[in-house]
């Protein structure tokens, strides 16, 4: 049986095909303006590299910020859901999924592959990954740096700001009295893993979590979050993907 | 969900109540605002006064309030305030009721409903009655009591007429059959699915405090008779069940509930000021009516009282009465009071293996997406 998940997410659309159960290919694009046609670009993507046919696909289930405008699909699932399928197929024996995605965070509490409680960042973008792009511009960095550049820090500087515009103008003050570019990355990661921190806390995940979304290929940010949790986070391969394929798993259940 | 006839017949009862009470102002009958439970109908209208709820559910007065108020109090807050100083927000419709009233009668009940009274007086005349915030210690109900008589005075000056024992226990009667009429509408929501959605319950809820006391029992008679009847031809189909545990949802609010409804989940109840809250006690008929009334009102589980543990108590056992499958705990943006009793709801109901989702939100559109992601995953989570 073959199934298809897309993830339309704000930043990047996701698609992976899904053979018998096993990931047989996968797609990561920007999103772009148009939900939709990134959504079908990403299909035909994943169709060419499993070279599979259109006909063979027995469904198409979409998740993600944009899920119901993906008229082709034949359902829509939340991203809560879809990740918590995801994580559990690739990592059993999980029950906790923290996501950081472009513009909110998701803490999930997950209890053999089903969802039993969550939480999301409320409606500004502290804690996000909006939060860590605008900031890195501040810094003249690119955001695939930002967690590298973090690593380097000895003494990380503090941002107390949770709002992005303020914690913008915070690492510019900062950059003016001096501070080290480094220990200003540091601080901006240190001021998400704050905030995830709280709510993973709230959530009550303890152990076997699993970070996925786009800021999880970041290892900086991956090694804050796990100091600031005291435990180590499972980051699958493909982080990004992980909804995407929950989204095709949810289809064969 | 069936379409009711009665619902119509709420919907367009907007204008024949302004033009009552124009007439009645005309006639020289006494109107007042309220903007709160606490406030007992019974002594106004044992008064010969009448009186229209002025709480605020639409945004478009939140800004004309935020001239004068900080922008970080609830929503409601803003919008009464802001529709009560426009004198009847002009410009703004359905809501001419605002400017039609010669008194405020406000409450203490939290801090920016306290403080935003205290800038009113300047527009309109504004009586406080004050709460003990402590009901159950033992000087609370004395006090209150004390309360109620001197509110039931300023009635009296109000209108010249003198309220009598026989008037009070005359209302009393008159209000407790409107509660019983609301239980027996609430009944309908038990049976699964409900016999009627949580969006029609609430557009009638939300004109409780705004029709008169006759037109609102006349409309619930309706409505409880034309719902009572589809229950033969019922799709039975089982949805989540969702009960909504929280702050008020003032008319013109209704996002939350029609999201929560086109979503896949029914609204079975609410824990609310426009819900259970406001007529699940009825008064002691066989007392003393002011001391009645000081008994029911001062048990009114409001987040403003302390400690509040009559709440908690409450919400599960609506749980099990109603069979709830789930719990939205809905607050306002900045309602500290029910923003802060929200943990010990949550621990109370992860006790009781009933699942809960927090949403706080205010009268603007721009979190709908977010939300309608919560709810989506929320109620894939249920089924």
């Amino acid at each position: 049986m073959i199934s298809v998940g897309i993830d339309s997410g704000s930043a990047t659309t996701k698609a992976a095909l899904v053979i018998d159960g096993q990931i047989a290919d996968r797609v990561v694009l920007p999103t772009a303006f148009d939900f939709l046609s990134a959504a079908e670009k990403a299909y035909n993507g994943v169709l060419a590299g499993a070279g599979v046919d259109k006909k063979d696909v027995s469904g198409v289930y979409a998740t993600g910020y944009g899920r119901d405008s993906i008229k082709f699909a034949d359902r829509a699932i939340s991203e809560i859901t879809a990740h918590a399928i995801g994580v559990y197929h690739l990592y059993p024996a999980v029950n906790g999924v923290i996501d950081i995605g472009g513009q909110d965070s998701k803490i999930i509490s997950v209890n053999g592959g089903r969802v039993t409680d969550f939480l999301m960042n409320d409606k500004c973008a502290a804690g996000t990954g909006k939060f860590l792009e605008y900031t890195a511009k501040a810094l003249e960095v690119p955001i695939e740096e930002l967690g590298s550049l973090a690593l380097a820090s000895k003494a990380p500087a503090s941002i107390t700001s949770m709002c992005t515009v303020f914690a913008e103008s915070e690492a510019i003050s900062l950059r003016a009295r001096g501070f080290k570019k480094e220990d200003i990355a540091a601080g901006l990661i240190e001021s998400v893993a704050r905030r995830v921190a709280v709510m993973v806390r709230q959530v009550g995940l303890k152990q076997n979590v699993a970070f996925v979304g786009g800021v999880a290929k970041n290892t900086g940010i991956k090694v804050v979050l796990e100091k600031e949790l005291g435990i180590s986070l499972y980051v699958p391969p493909e982080p990004q993907v992980t909804g995407a394929l929950g989204a095709a798993l949810y289809g064969i259940s | 969900m069936t379409h009711f006839k009665s619902l119509d017949y709420v919907k367009n009862s907007y204008n024949a109540r302004i033009c009552q009470i124009t007439e009645e102002r005309k006639a020289g009958k006494k109107i007042v605002g309220t903007l709160c439970l606490f406030v007992p109908d019974e002594i106004i209208f044992a008064a010969g006064v009448d009186r229209v709820i002025l709480c605020g559910g639409k945004n478009d007065t939140v800004s004309i309030a935020e001239q004068y108020l900080p922008r970080n109090i609830c929503p409601l807050v803003k919008s009464s305030f802001g529709s009560i100083i426009n004198d009847g927000c002009s410009g703004v419709r359905s809501c001419s009721h605002f400017g039609l009233v010669d008194m405020v009668v406000a409450e203490n009940t939290c801090d920016s409903k306290k403080k935003m009274y205290e800038l009113l007086g300047d527009y309109v005349p504004t009586y406080v009655l004050d709460l003990p915030q402590r009901p159950d210690s033992p000087e609370a109900i004395k006090y209150f009591l004390g309360e109620l008589e001197k509110f039931k005075g300023v009635m009296e000056q109000l209108t010249g007429n003198k309220v009598t024992v026989e008037q009070l226990k005359k209302e009393i009667t008159s209000s407790n059959e409107t509660r019983q009429l609301l239980h027996r509408l609430y009944d309908l929501r038990k049976a699964d699915p409900p016999l009627i959605s949580g969006l029609d319950v609430l557009k009638v809820m939300q004109k409780q405090y705004f029709l008169s006391p006759d037109e609102l029992k006349k409309s619930l008679r309706m409505l409880i008779d034309e719902a009572e009847q589809v229950k033969a031809d019922w799709a039975r189909e089982h949805k989540p069940r969702i009960m909504i545990s929280g702050c008020p949802m003032a008319g013109g609010n209704t996002k939350v509930p029609e999201i929560i409804e086109n979503k896949g989940g029914v609204i079975i109840a609410e824990e609310s000021c426009t819900g259970t809250r406001s007529f699940w006690d009825l008064v002691d008929e066989s007392k003393d009516p002011m001391i009645a009334l000081a008994e029911r009102y001062i048990k009114i589980p409001c987040s403003c009282m302390t400690p509040n543990d009559r709440r908690i108590d409450n919400i599960l056992e609506l749980a099990r009465e109603f069979k709830v499958d789930g719990v939205v705990y809905y607050t306002l943006q900045f309602c500290h009071g029910y923003n802060i009793e929200k943990y010990k709801v949550q621990q109370a109901l992860k006790k009781a293996g009933i699942p809960m989702l927090s949403i706080e939100t205010d009268y603007g559109d721009s979190d709908v997406e977010q939300i309608g992601l919560r709810v989506d995953a929320f109620m894939e989570m249920l089924s």
